[in-house]
């Protein structure tokens, strides 16, 4: 079975939101509903100073607190340790938000449900999309999806030689890891 | 940047009712205790007992959105024991059902068995502990996330149920009022107790994390602070901390049976459930996340 993960290089990425229109589209969300977040920090000491922008979504951890603390067990982890959500499950009490570390799960005001990224598992078995309509989104290529688990996948390697890590330490084990 | 929080006052209406549910009842089971012929005030804390925590049970269903649109999926709620929220079902649901034997054993006229009182005071306990653990097990608030909450809900819930009962008893039933001195020095203590674990708990947090230090000056100096200061801290604790000080050891006795006295106390209680209240809100409201970008004041 794959174990699914994803790299985010932020040295790459304009900050120009391009993957989070290409998900609200592939996904169908609400236009106040959107799966990936930024946050920017800003970088370096006067005079050499920039702005670093980190797109931040469902980290699919192996650790997540999100469907530990639900009491309904909507949040739930898959197989494939995609972390999912049953929305016929969901009460909307909102547990998983506040305990998400990342901040990364929105509530649908339509459905009162909460949602967040699928990794594009939803989109690949209705419309055949490739996984991850991020990655295909990212102009500069800053996004990579993948198999952690082969040590022989674009992923894998690019996490070794770029040495890209989780955005929080080993907090929750994060599937989704940075280059900053 | 700016955080909006996930829980607003709904939330925090119901984790004071349920607290004030448990404190109510625990009351009564401490009247039965140590002050048997209050009887009238013993039903008084029966009947408020369910029905706050009932009245913050529908609210949280209203705030629960999704389960709201589909009822039956409050059915699930029973299916993860390794969550707090699942736990805190169990508690509110065996806690209401004590609590509303009570009440019926009361309206039959019929006295109720010490072992019902001491099973239902130990529910009343977890759900208000619960309260503080329900937020307390999330890891991305410094506020929270820390083993003092829990503490700080129980004492403040106990300390509402008390006021609650005694400020309904002073107006129905005054004689009963005059005669329960040892749950007036409990009650007196309470607020007292809540300020030495407010102020360790906002100590500790501020030297946590950046988020726990930004989440503390919120509430002592940012945008929470006239609320955090004039509510919660003047009217909630300092203000019947001081009326209760000179009633109880100060006043001649026999204006501490007059009528004016008996409004300073529903004041001095009006103010301990208005600062039940305003803690829950302000906990809620000014926790900040442990995020990459801290959001700042």
């Amino acid at each position: 079975m794959a174990r699914y993960g994803m790299l985010i290089n932020t040295k790459k990425c304009i900050g120009c939101y391009a993957c989070r229109v290409a998900c609200q589209r592939q996904n169908k969300l609400l236009s106040d509903e959107a799966f990936i977040r930024y946050e920017e920090k800003e970088t370096g000491a006067y005079p050499e100073v920039g702005v670093e922008t980190v797109p931040l979504q469902c980290m699919h951890c192996e650790d997540a607190p999100c469907v530990s603390v639900c009491p309904t067990g909507a949040a739930y982890k898959g197989a494939d340790g995609i972390v999912g959500v049953d929305h016929g499950r969901c009460i909307g009490c909102k547990y998983c938000m506040a305990a998400c570390p990342y901040q990364v799960r929105v509530h649908n005001h339509e459905t009162g449900t909460v949602d967040k990224c699928r990794f594009c598992t939803v989109s690949a078995a209705e419309t055949g999309t490739k996984m991850s309509t991020c990655v295909e989104a990212c102009l500069t290529g800053a996004r990579l999806f993948g198999d952690l688990d082969d040590p022989d996948s674009d992923i894998s390697k690019a996490i070794v030689s770029d040495n890209a890590q989780p955005i929080a330490g080993s907090l929750t084990k994060a599937k989704i890891f940075y280059v900053r | 940047m700016s955080f909006e929080p996930i829980w607003g006052a709904i939330i925090a209406w119901y984790l004071f009712l349920a607290g004030l549910g448990g404190g109510a009842f625990a009351t009564s089971a401490f009247l039965g205790w140590k002050h048997p012929e209050a009887v009238n005030m013993r039903r008084i804390a029966h009947i408020i007992a369910p029905v706050v925590v009932i009245i913050g049970l529908l609210l949280l269903m209203v705030d629960a959105e999704g389960g709201l649109h589909n009822p039956l999926r409050f059915a699930l709620l029973l299916t993860n024991f390794g969550s707090v929220m699942t736990w805190g079902v169990v508690f509110l649901a065996g806690f209401v059902v004590i609590a509303l034997v009570a009440v019926l054993l009361d309206f039959l006229k019929r006295s109720i068995p010490v072992w019902l009182d001491i099973v239902g005071t130990v529910f009343a306990v977890c759900v208000a502990i619960y309260t503080g653990v329900l937020l307390g097990v999330c890891k991305t608030f410094p506020l929270w996330n820390n083993a003092l909450l829990p503490i700080l809900f129980l004492v403040s819930a106990m300390s509402a149920g008390a006021a609650a009962v005694l400020l309904v008893s002073v107006f129905r039933h005054a004689d009963e009022f005059n005669m329960v001195g040892v749950l007036k020095k409990f009650h007196f203590c309470f607020p007292i107790i809540e300020i030495v674990l407010l102020a360790s708990l906002m100590f500790i947090t501020s030297f946590n994390s950046d988020a726990g230090w930004n989440s503390v000056m919120s509430l002592l100096v940012g945008e929470h602070a006239p609320l955090f200061w004039i509510g919660l801290v003047a009217v909630g604790l300092v203000i019947p901390t001081v009326l209760e000080t000179w009633l109880l050891f100060f006043s001649p006795k026999e204006f501490e049976e007059s009528r004016k006295a008996h409004y300073l106390s529903a004041a001095s209680d009006v103010g301990v459930l208005v600062g039940g209240f305003l803690l829950r809100y302000l906990i809620v409201i000014a926790a900040l996340p442990v995020t990459i970008v801290v959001p700042m004041l």
